[in-house]
């Protein structure tokens, strides 16, 4: 421990801290740009710089740690003076100009340049935006870069790198030619981006955001000729509130309900419907597998960044995904043969929309060996601006349920929202199915939180499982090696953003840092309300066999339900 | 008429069979204690630029324990003006080799690279051929001299960025990674290349240290004043009638007498309007304050810095704005664009003189002020912290006579 002074507060501190974190001890906010929790420090914005007595050039407070006897000052004039000149230089490189563009930018409602401006005290802007004729990056399904509003802070190239493991953002040139960029240029829908959208929650300038489809769906709205269905993922009902309370953890399945039948969407469903049915058919893949000894460990296929990023660096472990499809796309197959026939509606005029916590399920929605499922992706964020512009009230709306056929789902099926949900799914069916017994406590804690990776072996009646849970891509290619490196598992549950869908690249982006707890415990909250658990119990999901698919893997599943994936270079 | 004192200039020092390694033989028969030692008596301040001094550098690095450490010669002279290490490398490079064997050795390094800027390809030609020769006479990659040192060296090609110059900056593109610089701390003797400890020293530096190792010229460490110790190598140009390479006794020569004796006075018909004394990132000397003694101390005194050695007079027949615009272009295409008050300040201030018009006289020098505050506060390497010296200083001395506008920066 040691001793320093920060703004006239003698504080202890333990060694090696950084300045930054010792103001925060002392409730004292020093303004970041390049700064994110989570990633290594870069140390070039110079927004955090603080004056050391006895030194006569600032120090950025990130990237200098606290010596004993410091005495620091955050907030003096001249730090405060510097601050304004450099953010004047900040703003004048973010090219807003008078096309107004804060009120078209994805981060109009939740800017983090103007909440450093009102932080700083900016007073008055002296130098012209500069305008580097950059364009728009458009060359991905899912994501857009719009380098003009650019500033370099090189959190996106940090995030990918350093958390997902993969690197397609790099810095390119120098001097005023500085930018971030992909690999020679190429845009991010010609590199290995897997799609996953963590670039998007990292970048505070807007400069990156979906391929945005809310437009198009308002289109299809008002075409009558359409019969136009939407589903909503499991996480999304525990993030939209954000958008408009700005507090994270409420649930809001309810009002989420509501709010799309005021738009007016045909019919209303749930992505959890299918995610039920995504447990009985990869269940049973898993069941057939472990009998067969044939290609385990069995990895999951829900999340379309992981897909990606296996056929990109693993495609010699292709074989060991579920053939099952993501529940969007198992929803998707299913509204436009089964629910068309149910409804007598012929498919072709069936339109699916999907709410996804996603940005890599708008490319998934492209696939090839998929195409024509499903229709439409939006994001949270789409879905809350679309709310937004229709000047619904939604923190206030009644509550409404989903509709029968696709509506209805087991808690199994809500905790897909979240890291280790998928397998704790997979685990409560598959026990009860191997067994024929009904399971005397169905929660298992040891793939529940948030750790990167979470390992544990499982008691099946005379089968030991061997599982594992990864999220996050960097986890991901850990738990790769780990196989490469000789270490057995049976089956692996993957989720491509850190904590899984509830962290997903389409979420609302949140100032609060417990943000995936909260939301977590509202997923656990939710599966704990619900009387039926279990996907197998889902009746609908019976009614469904017993109507149309027969049984899980049947021949007419396999078709619906099953898909295949493509080797991708590096 | 003024005499220079030749100890790092002379006769060209390039056939290695003559060469009789005197520094090194001396080093090691003392050993590396006392060969710190020297150096440190010798009171040796780098020759790059920022003047840090070279023994206790050495001293550092040599307590620091790592799994391996390295030195570093540093060839990427990038200063504007500046030519004295392309000198030395093309004509002297054996003293330069000595250099860095003296270096390594002191720190006990068993690995050193000669990082060489890549226009110099006449250098980079004379420098390979000696590592040829010194391997060919097992001088490096054996026991040197029957002792139990050994010595591998390489050479890397710069690529041609100014930033580069900057140590870390260095170091990253030795390692192939994009030139920029590190966070500070750890430095580099504490984790430099390779995340282990690394000396950068400067090619004037080591051949100082061969000098103040060498038994034959033990007077080397007397010269000069207390805080400016030794001879300094001085790049002349500009309006000089007679710019070269000159070699100098800290203390006992005036700036006066460099630029009207050594350089012979200002050619053409106008007279000197100002000095700068250290390469372009040092402030300007002007023209009625010449008359002192060349030394470290004497350019802190007066706001600049003896820089790198590169004098270059400008008469009063440029006009001051396009030499402040050539200056001002030179730091903006040159920042690496990692930290924003660099990149953007240079690329602003660049902007602001541009749109400078005759007509109308105006400048805003107080934003010029603020910007240039900002890039020396807050830059996040000495490159960029010292990218705006020369304009502000221009502006602080002939701000009235330009007619500028707005609060002279002070």
């Amino acid at each position: 421990m040691l001793r320093a002074e920060i703004d006239g507060l003698n504080i202890e501190l333990e060694e090696k801290t950084s300045i930054l974190d010792a103001a925060k001890k002392a409730n004292i906010n020093i303004p970041t740009l390049c700064y994110e929790d989570g990633l290594s420090i870069y140390g070039g914005c110079r927004l955090c710089v603080v004056e050391i007595e006895g030194e006569d050039l600032l120090k950025p407070a990130c990237a200098t740690k606290i010596e004993a006897g410091m005495k620091i000052k955050t907030h003096s004039k001249k730090v405060r003076d510097l601050r304004k000149n450099l953010f004047e230089l900040i703003i004048a490189t973010h090219n807003i100009d008078c096309q107004l563009n804060c009120l078209t930018c994805s981060r109009a409602s939740n800017c983090e340049l103007k909440d450093i401006a009102e932080d700083i005290g900016l007073s008055k802007m002296r130098l012209d935006p500069i305008k580097r004729g950059d364009s728009i990056d458009n060359s991905s399904y899912s994501i857009v870069r719009e380098p003009e509003k650019c500033i370099s802070c090189n959190r996106c190239i940090r995030k990918c790198e350093e958390v997902q493991g993969i690197g397609i953002f790099t810095t390119a040139n120098r001097g005023p030619e500085t930018v971030v960029t992909t690999f020679k240029d190429r845009g991010m829908g010609n590199v290995e981006c897997t799609n996953c959208g963590q670039c998007i929650l990292s970048c505070p300038t807007g400069a990156l955001h979906e391929l945005y489809q809310k437009d198009s769906v308002l289109d299809i709205l008002n075409d009558e000729s359409k019969h136009v269905v939407v589903q909503t993922a499991p996480a999304v009902r525990v993030a939209i509130s954000e958008s408009f309370s700005n507090q994270a953890g409420d649930i809001s399945t309810g009002q989420l309900v509501t709010a799309l039948k005021r738009l007016g969407f045909d019919a209303v469903f749930d992505t959890n419907f299918a995610a039920d049915l995504t447990i009985m058919e990869e269940g049973t893949e898993l069941i057939n597998r472990i009998k067969s000894g044939d290609r385990l460990p069995l990895f999951t296929s829900c999340s379309p960044g992981w897909i990606k990023f296996i056929e990109h660096f693993y495609p010699e472990h292709l074989d060991n995904l579920s053939t099952a499809k993501s529940p969007q796309q198992m929803f998707g197959a299913v509204a436009k043969s089964y629910y068309a026939k149910e409804a007598g509606i012929a498919p072709d005029d069936i339109i699916v929309v999907s709410v996804m916590p996603c940005t890599a399920k708008k490319f998934e929605s492209k696939r090839e060996e998929m195409a024509g499922d499903v229709d439409y992706v939006l994001t949270t964020r789409e879905l809350a601006s679309i709310i937004k512009s229709a000047g619904i009230d939604f923190l206030n709306l009644e509550e409404s349920e989903y509709d029968d056929l696709l509506g209805v789902s087991s808690g199994a099926a809500d905790i897909f929202g979240t890291t280790g949900g998928v397998m704790e799914a997979a685990l409560r069916t598959a026990s009860e199915l191997i067994t024929g017994e009904e399971l005397e406590k169905i929660e298992f804690e040891n793939v529940r939180g948030l750790e990167g990776i979470k390992k544990t072996e499982v008691v099946i009646g005379d089968l030991k499982l061997r599982a594992a849970v990864a999220n996050g891509l960097g986890n991901a290619r850990k738990v790769m090696e780990m196989i490469k490196d000789g270490e057995e598992f049976d089956f692996i549950e993957f989720m491509a953003c850190p904590g899984g869908c509830m962290g997903g690249g389409g979420q609302p982006i949140s100032s609060d840092k417990n943000v995936l707890e909260k939301r977590q415990q509202a997923i656990y909250e939710i599966d704990n309300n619900k009387k039926m658990r279990k996907s197998h119990k889902n009746p609908y999901i019976k009614k469904l066999y017993d109507d149309y698919l027969e049984k899980p893997g049947s021949e007419i599943a396999h078709k619906l339900l099953h898909t295949k994936y493509k080797a991708r270079k590096i | 008429m003024i005499q220079e004192k030749l100890y790092l200039k002379g006769d060209k020092l390039l056939d290695i069979s003559n060469y009789e390694f005197k520094s090194i033989k001396n080093a090691l028969r003392i050993g590396r204690e006392k060969t710190i030692q020297k150096v440190k008596d010798s009171a040796l301040k780098g020759r790059g630029g920022a003047g840090f001094p070279t023994g206790i550098k050495w001293e550092m690095a040599a307590d620091i324990e790592g799994k391996e450490k390295f030195v570093v010669c540093n060839a990427d002279e990038g200063e504007p003006g500046t030519f004295k290490d392309r000198y030395l490398l093309e004509e002297r490079p054996l003293k330069v080799l000595e250099g860095i064997m003296l270096a390594a050795y002191a720190v006990g390094a068993d690995k050193a690279y000669i990082y060489i800027r890549g226009e110099y390809s006449k250098a980079i030609e004379v420098f390979s051929e000696i590592i040829e020769a010194a391997r060919e006479k097992n001088i490096l990659d054996d026991n040197l001299f029957n002792s139990n040192f050994k010595l591998e060296l390489k050479l890397v090609r710069g690529a041609g960025a100014y930033v580069c110059g900057d140590e870390t900056s260095l170091i990253n593109s030795i390692e192939g990674k994009r030139g920029r610089s590190r966070i500070k701390p750890p430095y580099p003797i504490e984790k430099g290349l390779f995340n282990q400890p690394t000396v950068v020293n400067n090619v004037e530096s080591l051949c100082c240290t061969a000098e103040v190792l060498n038994p034959e010229s033990d007077d080397f460490s007397e010269l000069g004043i207390e805080g400016s110790r030794g001879t300094k190598l001085l790049c002349l140009s500009g309006d000089l009638n007679n710019p070269g390479l000159y070699e100098v006794e800290f203390g006992q020569i005036t700036l006066a007498e460099i630029i009207y004796d050594l350089g012979g006075g200002i050619n053409g018909n106008k007279d000197l309007r100002f000095v700068i004394p250290g390469g372009i990132s040092t402030a300007v000397i002007k023209a009625d304050d010449l008359d002192f003694p060349y030394s470290y101390q004497a350019f802190e005194k007066r706001g600049s810095s003896l820089g790198s050695g590169a004098v270059i007079a400008v008469s009063k027949k440029h006009d001051l704005l396009d030499v402040m615009l050539n200056v001002s272009r030179f730091y903006m295409d040159e920042t690496c664009g990692t930290c924003f008050p660099c990149r953007e300040g240079n690329r602003q201030i660049n902007k602001i003189l541009k749109a400078f018009k005759e007509e109308d006289r105006k400048i805003d020098t107080e934003l010029i002020a603020d910007i240039g505050n900002t890039i020396r506060l807050a830059a996040r390497c000495g490159l960029g912290q010292s990218s705006l010296n020369f304009i502000t200083s221009v502006i602080k001395n002939y701000g009235k006579e330009l007619k500028f506008g707005g609060k002279i920066y002070a």
